[in-house]
């Protein structure tokens, strides 16, 4: 099975709360690829909010992009960025 | 931190109605300030507000969880509200919010909020769970609503104490001392080593310390010792370690620490398969599956010999000697008699094989006697005396054998289980067979005058029935193919059908299995004629089902039935009814099990044969067709 996978450390202090979780989600829902994130050994749905949120993925976890589709290359190299940035917070 | 711990009932409002945002976020910051640990109450608000400005916390699906996080908020709460009618809210899909929970977090680092939020979240991503907050009469009823849902999805945790960190398979061929010699050392070095290790044993007694999927889920490894084949499918996802039966017993240091080790490969099976456990089986489920272990295991020896005497009847030629057809020529007689000897132990296996999927490998050998004495239709009354004709008590016999025969080593490991350990091998080898073959061998020499009467009976009225009960008949059990495309009544016609080959009654495997290959048919037609009907990403998987439909595989048109069920389903039936009765009319012969049009050369009258199937899967097509709506994606867009 072929798809795209990155490993990204979550830097911003406040972990994955509401506002990166729907930023997340907001990318995710742009492509058709299946994206999840896996953290805390748990696989998540990016284009879940609650999915996202439930996971509870605080500051500094190690997380896997996985997108798997057509588009998957322009889908995890967005979602890298967003979170290098840190979602624009601290 | 449990969410109950933050939310009092005073901070619950059940009947909220509010003109905008701004208004029911308001109430939520009055509701909070009952749990008294707001100390600033418009600098909460205000931190609050901002937050909704850099983006809304509506997050769609009816829910909303604004918060805020300041030095103003003394210590962790949460308020609550639930809105019938909805509140706009600016929601990520648009839709007015119907749940509020305001969280209120101290400005510390430790992420309080963040926790409430994924708790939160856990709970709310169940449909369920969100319908019953909806509903909730009292404020203490929905906390009581929360409560329970929290100590039924987040405790979890709490057992992981108790559960394995590996779980071990051993298994050898012979089954009697090996497997528990490994079973031994992997769960002594364990303990050793201080990892709580549960082995399964695959012994020659069948399969003994079975684990549970929740042990399976929670265990970090896994650990198969086994000369035999395993049945991996379960332990999907899983970090696996393969090795030697030897290995356990020698080495079994090394495997727990290679199955530990990060580079332990992970285990991917093909097919998933539901492997439920035993004991939350229920009877009929269980009956069901040790009947299609019988029947699966019989199948090959009915397919070669059917269609192998049915080749010897092609060739034969009838004029010779009518009363010996099939066996004139050499040529045929070759194939019959070759054919003959797989047709004859078809019953055997049935039973063998229904007992083995009761009782494991101890209950082959007394099925497959049981079977043998059915098949025979030995009594105790022609032991004596050899003027008695025998008559067989054929598939009803060897259904009753294979599951009487199951039962009767069960009942015997039970018994036996008082017996000491240090004589296991003793009870496999020994005791199971001799007083399992003895007691089925007392029973069905019991049985056999009744069941053979029986048998005879059910034969005589197949042979005897009027057109109008055929008709009936091939109706009914058409349809049945029809009505769960595989499932149990499908599979209950097909293994009557079957059965009744033993018996030299092959117009209704015929009927049988021109029923099952409607649906798929239909399906295929459907899409050819009525396009609009179908969607087009199924299209393909549509034109698919004239293949599917042709080999007789009636479960080709699932996907479409579980689509639309209301809609494809008595099409399904009435078309492979229709079938089913023609067939019959036709006085359509089969005596190949399996195969579709592949054995169209060995069905008695071909020709009307397809003629059936084909009527019947029009009939089905139509009534689909009148029955689906077309599809809007037909009517919108051209590409």
């Amino acid at each position: 099975m072929k798809m795209k996978v990155k490993k990204v450390i979550l830097k911003n202090e406040s972990g994955i709360h509401a506002r990166p979780a729907s930023e997340i989600v907001k990318i995710a829902s742009k492509y058709q690829s299946t994206i999840n994130l896996i953290a805390n050994g748990k696989q998540i749905n990016a284009k879940s909010i609650l999915n996202i949120m439930s996971a509870g993925i605080k500051s500094s976890s190690e997380i896997e992009i996985q997108c798997d589709g057509i588009d998957e290359e322009m889908a995890i190299q967005e979602l890298e960025t967003a979170f290098n940035n840190n979602f624009g917070e601290q | 931190m449990k969410i109950t711990d933050l939310l009092n009932k005073n901070a619950i409002q059940l009947n909220g109605s509010f003109k905008n945002k701004e208004e029911a976020i308001d109430r939520l910051i009055e509701l909070m300030t009952s749990n008294g640990n707001i100390s600033d109450k418009e600098k909460y608000r205000q931190v609050v507000l901002k937050r909704e400005e850099e983006g809304t916390t509506g997050i769609g699906e009816g829910i909303a969880i604004p918060h805020g996080k300041t030095n103003a908020v003394t210590k962790p709460g949460l308020s609550a509200i639930i809105v019938p009618n909805g509140v706009e809210f600016n929601s990520l899909d648009g839709k007015p919010a119907k749940i509020l929970f305001l969280i209120a977090a101290p400005d510390s680092k430790d992420n309080v909020h963040l926790d409430v939020l994924s708790r939160l979240s856990t709970l709310l991503m169940d449909t369920e769970f969100k319908n019953t907050l909806l509903d909730a009469k009292t404020p203490e009823e929905f906390l009581m609503c929360i409560d329970r849902a929290e100590k039924e999805k987040l405790d979890e945790n709490k057992n992981t104490n108790d559960s394995y960190e590996i779980l071990a398979i051993t298994a050898c061929p012979t089954g009697i001392a090996h497997t528990y010699m490994a079973a031994e050392a992997l769960e002594k070095k364990g303990e050793q080593l201080g990892h709580k290790v549960k082995v399964e044993t695959h012994g020659s007694s069948g399969v003994k310390n079975k684990f549970t999927k929740e042990e399976i889920e929670k265990a970090k490894a896994i650990i198969i010792a086994a000369d035999t084949k395993i049945d991996l499918s379960r332990f999907d996802g899983k970090k696996l370690v393969k090795a030697r039966v030897a290995d356990g017993i020698n080495k079994p240091q090394e495997l727990i620490k290679n199955a530990l080790s990060n580079n332990a490969p992970i285990y991917h099976s093909e097919n998933k398969q539901e492997n439920n456990s035993e004991e939350k089986e229920g009877i009929g489920r269980s009956i069901y599956k040790h009947l299609m272990n019988g029947v699966t295991h019989m199948l090959p020896f009915v397919v070669g010999g059917g269609i192998l005497i049915a080749i010897a009847f092609l060739l034969d030629d009838y004029s010779i000697n009518p009363s010996n057809f099939g066996m004139n020529t050499p040529i045929a007689a070759f194939f019959k008699t070759i054919g003959g000897a797989a047709f004859n132990v078809m019953l055997y296996i049935l039973a063998g094989y229904i007992a083995m999927s009761i009782a494991d490998r101890p209950g082959l050998a007394v099925g497959f006697v049981g079977g043998i004495l059915a098949v025979q239709g030995t009594t105790f009354a022609s032991l004596t005396d050899s003027t008695i004709t025998l008559v067989s008590s054929g598939f009803l016999g060897a259904l009753i054998a294979g599951f009487v025969g199951g039962y009767i080593v069960i009942l015997l490991k039970k018994i036996c289980s008082y017996l000491p350990d240090s004589i296991e091998g003793i009870k496999t080898i020994l005791l199971y067979p001799v007083f399992g073959i003895l007691l089925i061998g007392i029973f069905m020499l019991l049985i056999n005058p009744y069941v053979a009467g029986i048998n005879t009976a059910i034969n005589n009225y197949l042979s005897s029935m009027g057109t109008a009960n055929k008709v009936l008949l091939g109706a009914i059990l058409g349809g049945m193919m029809a009505v769960d495309l595989g499932g149990p009544i499908n599979k209950a016609a097909y293994t009557f059908g079957t059965g009744m080959l033993a018996s030299g009654q092959y117009e209704i495997m015929a009927a049988v299995m021109a029923g099952g290959m409607v649906p798929p048919l239909a399906i295929a037609v459907l899409a050819t004629i009525f396009p609009k009907k179908i969607e087009k990403k199924d299209k393909q998987a549509a034109y698919v089902n004239y293949i599917m439909g042709l080999s007789f595989i009636s479960e080709g048109a699932i996907p479409f039935a579980s689509s639309d069920p209301l809609r494809t389903i008595p099409a399904f039936v009435i078309g492979s009814a229709v079938t089913g009765a023609l067939s019959m009319v036709f006085n359509c012969t089969l005596m190949a099990p399996h195969g579709g049009i592949f054995v169209i050369a060995t069905i008695g009258n071909p020709l009307m044969y397809l003629l059936a199937i084909l009527i019947g899967t029009i009939v089905s097509a139509l009534i689909m067709a009148k029955l689906k709506k077309n599809l809007p994606e037909y009517e919108s867009q051209t590409a």
